[in-house]
């Protein structure tokens, strides 16, 4: 358990990183929103999906492209993957065994059948929505895909932070949203000025079911 | 009690009894705590059976709940679930409906609407019924229970949800609780399994029908989840209920007879090992008891048939055990007994030296003979006997009597008799036979008994006398045909004539003098005789030197009887030989007692000729000398002249014999009788007696003096001591010291007196001369 968790401390760490350089590397110099998300009981909430819709339906980004959802350990990585509309996400299978990835989700049904190492095609996400990921071998095993039309989202990292910048400034619609969230939080208006906001928002969750996860090898007998 | 009375019945009536008590006391003992046992093993078996029930319940609820959840996890469902394809959705359902036995297949939305209904196609979505169950289910992921669905009918339902992964919708399966449910609920859990509403009804059941109906009407809400008592149909169980669901509950039954049953058979089993243990033991006690009565019975008659006297049935019992020993002990002691009997028969009638019968045998063949039939009875004595066997010794003597006695028995005729009374005397019987036959017998057996006979090498010439008596005409007892035929015997001897009959002599003695033969026997039977002593002084010295016995009778009725009253008839009679031995005892022992006192004297005793021809007296003198431990000089032996000369060969052989003992020897009543000078002279004897007679008329008579004297010169001639008895006067007396007597005796010396008086006077009389 202990080097699972380093594990995936190290995983957030490139993850931030990544995010980080890719942020450098935008030309839009503007405003940013920063998020902090609690329960209504005050604690830091991860994986929740910011999103800015502009109000008035004005410029739209291109689609960034590529994404990747990968299985690693019998397990979907990342949770949460946000993505605009349009995007292809790739499903690279790191582990030894097979995976049957499939969505019945209406955003975006589809299935790639038992496979090992990298998948043909990726799967292109054309419609906005919410796509629940599943593995049809692995019982437990689920992942949550946000299909937005905005370029401008976050996710919350375990201190329940998410940060947005460059946002030109303008009059926007602020999406919470949250793969366990017990209920649906409505969408406010948000105005981004040329300096970044700090903002508290809150919603409640289910905990993240217990996965009763069988190891790879079974005890001998 | 009868049944008892036999050893065996008894042996076997105590055995089969105490088996058939045993085995009653085990079989109520077993009837008894068997129904504790089975209310007990049938509370236990419903308690177990009880969670046996809730087991399989919790079991079976796990199974359809898993059977819920494969079908849920179908990819082909979820994505039909997932696609709103409500056409797919529902043929699947019926699909694993039919599959798993489900009656009740429907899908729910999250929100708990039903989408789907196998039981109503085409229906529009409608809220879910059970919503504890559903809630239950959001809750925990998945829930189940009893519910009673609206065709009135109890399911047991599942619910679990479809994920994709995450949850997407729930689906639901009912399984109908009915009979075929709870029939195999009730084999598995080994109870009986109803279901019944708690509004009343029953919705499935185990039971057949009457029984089921029997439940309908029963009284049920009592039951709880302790066990009870329940009676169906006139069945009895043990019952518990327990909650199913909300709206229902379950019977459990056991029934107290099927576990009853277990114990009825063991009971069964019991019984009949107790009857056939009973049955055997009967047949085994029998035949045990019969082997043990049976011999004892037999030893029982074999005893009785010996009561009887009959010895001959051999008794065959041939048991090895004990009472084969006793069969066997029981047998020799039978042979025992009977050669025991035979020797005593023949001791008690057989003369042991002769082979031939004795006297009580004699006794008894006179006493059987017809009254009126005549017979001879004829009595045989030996001549001369008594010198053979003193000079040849008694072995001779004894084979000589043996030797006579088979020569005898040749001449016994058929019907007749040879017994052997004593001594050498014979006795014959001859049936029917007259005078004639008699004498001729009689010449004919004397002839016989003549013919030499050789015994140890030496020929014997043997001769004998013959005294006949017939019956009845000479009597018709034995005692009076013997006695006359012994007195016509010694008549016979001493005519020396062979043989004389009885009528010839005549009646013999007196009919008062026959009583007096019976009274001198009793006389000697109650101590009537006693001895008086008459002293004997030395003349010279003047001192008492003996005494002579002399034979007084005390009689009851006549007073004290002189010894002249009877001594000749009891020498006539032969009693006389009962008293002598009696006699020679008394003077002995008297003799003894008073040696003891200091009385030192020679004690006399008179003998008859039949005494002195006794054969047996030599061995009696001796016998007594040694008894009494006497000098044999004390004791003297006085004997008639006349006896010495019934038979003066055999006397002078006694005689010596007595002499040559030691004993003193007295020839009594000497000048009376017609012995010879030389006859005397040969005499081995001490002492010469001269009659009283002349010593009473001495003074009258010159010749009797002259007599006397010169009968004094002749005992001193021949070295005898002079005795005069009969001294009446003192001149007498002097008259005899002067003659040179020796001794003298008389009344005037002193009377006859008892030996307690005599003791008394010779103490004065020494005293006196002291």
């Amino acid at each position: 358990m202990a080097d699972r968790a380093g594990h995936q401390a190290r995983r957030l760490k490139s993850r931030e990183a990544l995010l980080a350089l890719a942020l450098a590397c935008t030309d839009v110099a503007a405003g940013g929103l920063i998020a902090s998300v609690r329960t209504t009981a005050g604690a830091p909430v991860e994986d929740a999906a910011i999103v800015l819709e502009p109000a008035t339906g004005g410029p739209r980004a291109n689609p960034r492209g590529k994404a990747t959802i990968e299985q690693l350990d019998r397990e979907f990585v990342p949770y949460l993957t946000i993505v605009q509309k349009g995007t292809a996400i790739d499903f690279p299978n790191r582990d030894p065994v097979k995976h049957h990835v499939y969505s019945f989700s209406p955003a975006k049904m589809f299935e790639i059948k038992l496979y090992a190492g990298k998948p043909a095609a990726p799967v292109v996400f054309d419609r906005a929505g919410e796509v629940v990921l599943g593995c049809n071998i692995h019982d437990w095993m689920a992942a949550y895909t946000l299909v937005v039309e905005s370029p401008w989202f976050a996710k919350t990292d375990r201190n329940g932070t998410a940060r947005i910048e460059r946002v030109p400034p303008g009059a926007y619609r602020l999406r919470l949203w949250h793969p366990r969230q017990t209920a649906a939080v409505a969408e406010r208006p948000l105005r981004i000025g040329a300096d970044a906001q700090r903002l508290d928002l809150a919603i409640d969750i289910a905990p993240r079911p217990a996965v009763n996860k069988p190891p790879l090898q079974a005890d001998r007998y | 009690m009868s049944v008892f009375r036999t050893l065996e019945r008894r042996i076997a009536i105590v055995f089969v009894g105490l088996l058939a008590l045993v085995m009653l006391l085990m079989l109520l003992i077993v009837a008894r705590s068997g129904e504790d046992i089975i209310a007990a093993e049938s509370q236990r078996q419903l308690a177990a059976g009880a969670r046996n029930f809730s087991n399989l319940i919790d079991q079976d609820r796990r199974q359809l709940e898993l059977a819920a959840t494969v079908l849920a996890s179908d990819f082909g469902f979820r994505e039909a679930i997932a696609t709103q394809d409500r056409g797919t959705v529902h043929s699947v359902l019926l699909n694993h409906g039919y599959r798993i036995g489900a009656k009740v297949m429907m899908v729910l939305s999250l929100d708990g609407q039903v989408i789907v209904d196998t039981q109503r196609p085409g229906q529009a979505a409608r809220p879910f019924p059970l919503r504890e169950m559903l809630r239950a289910g959001q809750l925990s992921g998945r829930s189940s229970g009893v519910a009673r669905m609206k065709d009135g009918m109890l399911y047991q339902m599942v619910i679990v949800p479809i994920l994709a992964p995450v949850r997407v919708a729930w689906v639901v399966m009912g399984f109908p609780v009915e009979d075929a449910w709870a029939s195999e609920f009730a084999r598995a859990s080994g109870l009986d399994v109803s279901v019944l509403a708690v509004a009343g009804g029953i919705h499935a059941s185990s039971l057949p029908p009457p029984l089921r109906k029997a439940l309908e009407q029963a009284q049920l809400t009592a039951l709880g989840e302790q066990p009870q008592q329940l009676t169906l149909d006139g069945h009895h169980y043990h019952a518990v209920a327990l909650p199913f669901g909300p709206q229902a509950r379950v019977l459990l039954l056991r029934s107290i007879e099927y576990s009853q049953a277990v114990f009825r058979e063991l009971e069964r089993v019991l019984a009949i090992i107790a009857a056939s243990g009973v049955a055997l033991f009967v047949l085994g006690s029998f035949g045990l008891a019969r082997r043990i009565a049976g011999p004892v019975n037999a030893l029982a008659r074999a005893a009785r048939s010996i009561e009887a006297g009959d010895y001959s049935h051999a008794v065959t019992v041939t048991a090895p055990d004990e009472i084969g020993q006793l069969a066997a002990s029981f047998d020799s002691m039978r042979t025992g007994i009977e050669m025991r009997e035979q020797k005593i028969t023949r001791l008690a009638y057989e003369d042991t030296l002769t082979g031939l019968p004795n006297r009580t045998r004699l006794a008894e063949y006179l006493a059987a003979l017809d009254p009126k039939s005549a017979a001879m009875v004829a009595i045989l004595d030996l001549d001369r006997f008594a010198p053979i066997n003193n000079a040849l010794g008694h072995p001779v003597g004894d084979r000589l009597l043996q030797l006579i006695g088979a020569r005898l028995a040749g001449l016994v005729p058929a019907r007749g008799m040879l017994a052997r009374l004593w001594g050498d005397e014979f006795a014959f019987v001859v049936e029917g036979s007259d005078k004639e036959s008699a004498r001729r017998f009689a010449a004919g057996l004397l002839t016989t008994l003549r013919e030499p006979i050789e015994v140890g090498g030496q020929r014997l010439d043997v001769d004998g006398s013959l005294g006949i008596a017939f019956h009845p005409a000479d009597g018709r007892n034995m005692d009076v045909l013997l006695r006359r035929a012994e007195l016509a015997m010694y008549s016979a001897k001493r005519r020396q004539c062979g043989y004389v009959l009885a009528e010839e002599v005549g009646e013999g003695p007196a009919p008062e003098q026959l009583s007096l033969i019976g009274e001198m026997r009793q006389a000697l039977e109650r101590r009537e005789f006693i001895l008086h002593y008459q002293p004997k002084l030395a003349l010279a010295s003047n001192r008492i030197i003996g005494a002579e016995s002399l034979l007084r009778w005390q009689h009851p009725v006549r007073g004290m009887m002189p010894p002249a009253r009877f001594i000749p008839f009891a020498e006539q009679t032969g009693f006389i030989r009962e008293i002598t031995p009696w006699l020679l005892e008394e003077v002995a022992a008297q003799a003894a007692i008073w040696r003891k006192q200091g009385i030192s004297l020679v004690l006399a005793a008179n003998l008859s000729a039949r005494d002195l021809l006794n054969p047996d007296l030599v061995a009696r003198m001796r016998d007594l000398i040694a008894l009494h431990e006497l000098p044999p000089a004390s004791l003297c032996l006085e004997i008639t002249e006349s006896a010495l000369m019934e038979d003066p060969t055999l006397s002078l052989t006694h005689l010596a014999e007595l002499a040559a003992i030691g004993l003193k020897l007295s020839i009594d009543d000497y000048g009376a009788g017609q012995a010879s000078l030389s006859y005397l002279k040969a005499l081995p004897v001490h002492e010469l007696k001269i009659d009283q007679s002349f010593i009473g008329s001495l003074a009258a008579s010159p010749k009797d003096a002259a007599i006397v004297r010169s009968t004094i010169a002749l005992g001193h001639a021949l070295g005898l001591t002079v005795v005069a008895e009969g001294i009446e006067g003192e001149a007498d007396l002097a008259w005899l010291r002067e003659a040179g007597c020796d001794i003298g005796q008389g009344y005037f010396i002193a009377r006859p007196m008892s030996a307690e008086a005599f003791a008394d006077w010779v103490s004065a009389a020494t005293t006196t001369q002291a």
